[in-house]
């Protein structure tokens, strides 16, 4: 009852937090406040322990050192369970809900009703909770049939509907498409407006400055700003706390290298091809990549990307039509390796990551000759060779021995970047690939796909950030429903009407 | 006051271990595992005994002592082992490619039936090295085809290899009746079984012992099989194609090649524990021939969590069970089938105990 008398105080205030492994300082005396009515966001490039600190937050790992006070009160959160029990909610960036059940059915697993599911009264909980706090989610519906920004959603009403009063939202919009961040937004305003607290992990600078009321910037497990306004602060300051140095904006260039006699990196012709489901996902696509260009691909997520660089690769045999990589029939995978493909998957962790090995034995996993020792594979070249690669291209992968299940995602995708794009390629089909990176990595990695460019291959880069498409693309195509809705020339890059060709309007 | 927020009083509980840089701690925290959950076992079991009215230091007492004090018992134990070990490697290199292989009963039976047939087929009179390679390369090839039929079947119809190697083992024991029965029948009015091998044709034995070679050619096999995992190239690719197919698939493995090589390798190294068991033990083909060799080899490859060098030790752990299991029958008014229990328990409490827990969020 003296909640509603007293004075304000933090929802969360963490103290001091240090959590070391072995070697690894993960956290060192972090702290941070998140008060009621405030977005709070928490800042870094990968590997500056914010999850190391989610992580403690909710109770998964326990502090070496350090307090944490929930509203007002020191609190041991040694398990979920107990964090959830606090008042602590988390929306993890992988969304755990299963899609075969439907939104009351997935919201019942969360809330303990009881022996029978009870779920016709649930359904009502969810409709008034939903209309209350704007989420718009039917409780009816399949969660497969859902997009992920509204499953985003679910999730995000699951965990106010165990009672959280502090909402920990982990990279929510690294998943989602311009349209849906925009409908996200409203909805954490809306919270807000609740005097709910939002803890928001983001790299993203301008989703700090469109939605953050605080910042707090972490730097090597460390708070390097702790409970600033970010519009104290110029884009630069913030970067250069994130970063440590400041990093140089990328200059466009266009590219020279001359194409007239070589055959195309790439041709489509007239490719229909199914998806998982069965459904028709790619309608009649037809394009070319010239060796030493750069083609973007937009469009809202599920328009045909993946299955178009699937296609490409071989990796998903078209119903009609024909691919060719340098003039050579693709039919299959191995033809498109050999050929002279590198690609970036969509989903690394899914299609290129084998939990036991190690970050060496995955850079042998290229589609190239294994290199032949006196008995199997010669893994002293393989090392040597990566670590030149690694020196060249500058991604900083992990050390090779590391086993890659102990790696996040961001350093997931530097290993297969630095695998990709230090082959000799003809063709890269880069499907997310600054996905999980940090500012300085996408800039390195968009000034690698530029420099593959200008040695002649011809590159496919599929991008939810039109931004970065438009900052390095030679052509956009933007793709809408398995079509290709238009293109456009890089002189003419317009957000707008890209816009409106990604939700399948005239151009 | 905020009551309704309670936590927990003690903030000195034990601090987690992982943080620990120290070496020796993750082994002494499995050998921990590994003891706890073995005196687990033998603690359910001694309660077991009780209710039987046995005294359960004396029983295991002597079952100990029966079991490893007397010459011949300990040469039985490295006679049963052998076909164990290979029966195990067979389910472990399959496992590797992310198959489960749990054929092992059928392609013992049909390695042995293959050997049998050259045998035969051969005739008393030729020379006994002639037979025994003869031997040992027809109960090889005849394991790798008929793990093959689950290969091609999970290729080309995508049924899983874990049912269809178990319905072979009924079609297996089925093909071996059929031959003991018709047409490779001895005596037409005697028992059903096959013609007695030739002295030359069976295995030689370790000279002092009346142990047989099998163990050493199961040994030799263990360490081919973990250097070939280890350091070949088709390790490393069913490694990956066995760690997630679709890597290996985007990565220009041909999948299909490695699950049909492993499944095949697999059926041809059961094949051998079923010459070995036939050329060294049985020296015949009768009804019960190899009987549950190869569902207890699986079990054996689990236990060694499907690496070579443990699945020596755990084909020895049950080949001491089984011996000892003798050894209880003979010397006390306890059932046979008693050690099953202890070794159902055993099994149990490793599988189950020394699990690595997986943190959940």
């Amino acid at each position: 009852m003296e909640q509603h008398v007293g004075p304000r105080r933090p929802l969360l205030a963490v103290l001091g937090l240090t959590k070391h492994f072995a070697a690894v300082k993960a956290n060192t005396e972090v702290s941070l406040e998140v008060w009621p009515g405030e977005v709070h966001a928490l800042v870094g490039e990968n590997g500056a322990g914010k999850s190391t600190l989610l992580k403690m937050i909710y109770g998964v790992y326990h502090p070496d050192a350090g307090q944490m006070i929930v509203e007002g009160t020191e609190a041991v959160i040694d398990s979920p369970a107990e964090a959830r029990r606090l008042g602590i909610g988390m929306v993890f960036q992988d969304l755990r809900l299963v899609p075969a059940l439907t939104v009351a059915e997935n919201i019942a697993l969360a809330i303990p009703t009881g022996v029978t599911l009870k779920l016709r009264a649930l359904s009502q909980q969810i409709r008034e909770a939903s209309d209350k706090h704007g989420l718009s989610v039917d409780p009816n519906a399949k969660v497969g049939h859902l997009s992920i920004g509204e499953r985003q959603r679910v999730e995000i009403l699951k965990v106010l509907m165990t009672g959280a009063k502090l909402v920990i939202l982990d990279e929510p919009t690294s998943v989602l498409a311009p349209q849906e961040v925009e409908a996200l937004f409203s909805v954490v305003e809306h919270l807000r407006s609740q005097d709910f607290g939002i803890l928001i992990v983001t790299h993203k600078l301008d989703e700090v400055r469109t939605i953050a009321n605080t910042a707090t910037v972490l730097r090597g497990g460390r708070t390097i700003l702790e409970n600033v306004k970010p519009s104290d602060y110029t884009n630069d300051e913030l970067i250069e706390a994130m970063v440590g140095k400041s990093v140089s904006d990328l200059t466009r260039r266009a590219s020279t290298v001359v194409t007239t006699d070589r055959a195309m990196a790439l041709t489509m012709t007239g490719i229909n091809a199914k998806g998982d489901q069965g459904n028709l996902a790619l309608k009649g696509i037809s394009l070319t990549i010239a060796p030493g260009e750069l083609v973007g691909i937009a469009g809202v997520a599920g328009s045909g990307q993946r299955e178009l660089c699937e296609v490409a690769l071989g990796l998903r045999p078209p119903v009609t039509g024909e691919v060719t990589i340098v003039g050579k029939k693709i039919g299959n995978p191995r033809d498109a390796l050999s050929a002279g493909a590198a690609s970036i998957p969509e989903d690394p962790v899914a299609d290129s990551i084998v939990g036991r090995l190690t970050v060496l034995h995955h850079m042998v996993l290229n589609g190239r000759r294994l290199p032949a020792g006196k008995v199997g594979i010669d893994w002293q070249t393989v090392k040597s060779t990566t670590d030149t690669n690694n020196d060249r291209l500058g991604l900083h992968i992990a050390a090779t021995s590391r086993n890659v299940s102990e790696l996040s995602g961001g350093n997931i995708q530097r290993v297969i970047l630095t695998r990709e794009l230090s082959l000799d390629a003809e063709l890269v089909v880069a499907a997310y690939p600054s996905r999980g990176l940090d500012i300085a990595n996408v800039r390195r990695t968009q000034e690698i796909l530029l420099e593959c460019r200008d040695k002649g291959a011809g590159v496919l880069m599929v991008s939810e950030d039109l931004d970065e498409l438009m900052s390095i693309a030679d052509r956009i195509l933007v793709m809408h429903d398995g079509h290709i809705s238009g293109e456009i020339i890089n002189a003419d890059f317009d957000r707008q009407r890209i816009g409106q060709l990604m939700i399948g309007g005239a151009a | 006051m905020s009551a309704t927020l309670l936590t927990p009083e003690s903030p000195e509980v034990a601090e987690p271990e992982e943080a620990k840089p120290d070496r020796l701690r993750p082994i002494l925290a499995t050998v921990w595992r590994w003891t706890s959950a073995l005196g687990v076992a033998l603690i359910i079991f001694s309660i077991l005994l009780l209710t039987k009215g046995a005294n359960p230091f004396q029983a295991l007492g002597d079952m100990f002592k029966l079991t490893f004090t007397s010459s011949r018992s300990v040469q039985e134990i490295f006679i049963q082992m052998a076909p164990l070990v290979l029966g195990a490697l067979a389910v472990a290199v399959p496992a590797r490619a992310g198959l489960t292989n749990v054929g092992g009963e059928g392609q013992i039976i049909i390695g042995a039936v293959a050997a049998c047939g050259a045998f035969l087929f051969l005739g008393d009179s030729a020379p006994g090295g002639l037979i025994i390679v003869a031997m040992f390369a027809a109960s090889m090839i005849a394991g790798a085809l008929w793990a093959g039929i689950a290969a091609l079947m999970r290729l080309w119809a995508g049924v899983n290899e874990a049912i269809s190697t178990l319905l072979l083992n009924f079609v297996a024991l089925d093909i071996l009746l059929f031959l003991i029965y018709q047409p490779w029948r001895e005596s037409r009015t005697g028992q059903p079984t096959t013609r007695e091998l030739v002295d030359t044709a069976k295995l030689p034995v370790i000279s002092g012992t009346q142990v047989h070679i099998g163990i050493i050619i199961a040994v030799v096999v263990t360490v081919i099989v973990w250097a070939v995992m280890r350091y070949t190239r088709w390790g490393f690719k069913i490694a990956v194609a066995g760690g997630n197919a679709e890597a290996a698939r985007r990565s220009g493995l041909n999948v299909s090649m490695l699950v049909l090589s492993a499944l095949m390798i697999g059926g041809a190294l059961a094949g051998l524990a079923g010459m070995i068991h036939f050329a060294g033990v049985e020296y015949k083909l009768r009804p019960g021939f190899g009987y549950q060799l190869g569902y207890t080899s699986f079990l054996a490859c689990w236990l060694a969590r499907h690496q070579p060098f443990p699945i020596l030790v755990a084909a020895f752990v049950f080949a001491s069970l089984s011996v000892a299991g003798d050894s209880l029958q003979l010397d006390s008014s306890l059932p046979a089938a008693t050690i099953n229990v202890l070794t159902a328990l055993i099994l149990m409490a490793v599988l189950g105990w020394t699990a690595k827990r997986k943190v959940s969020v």
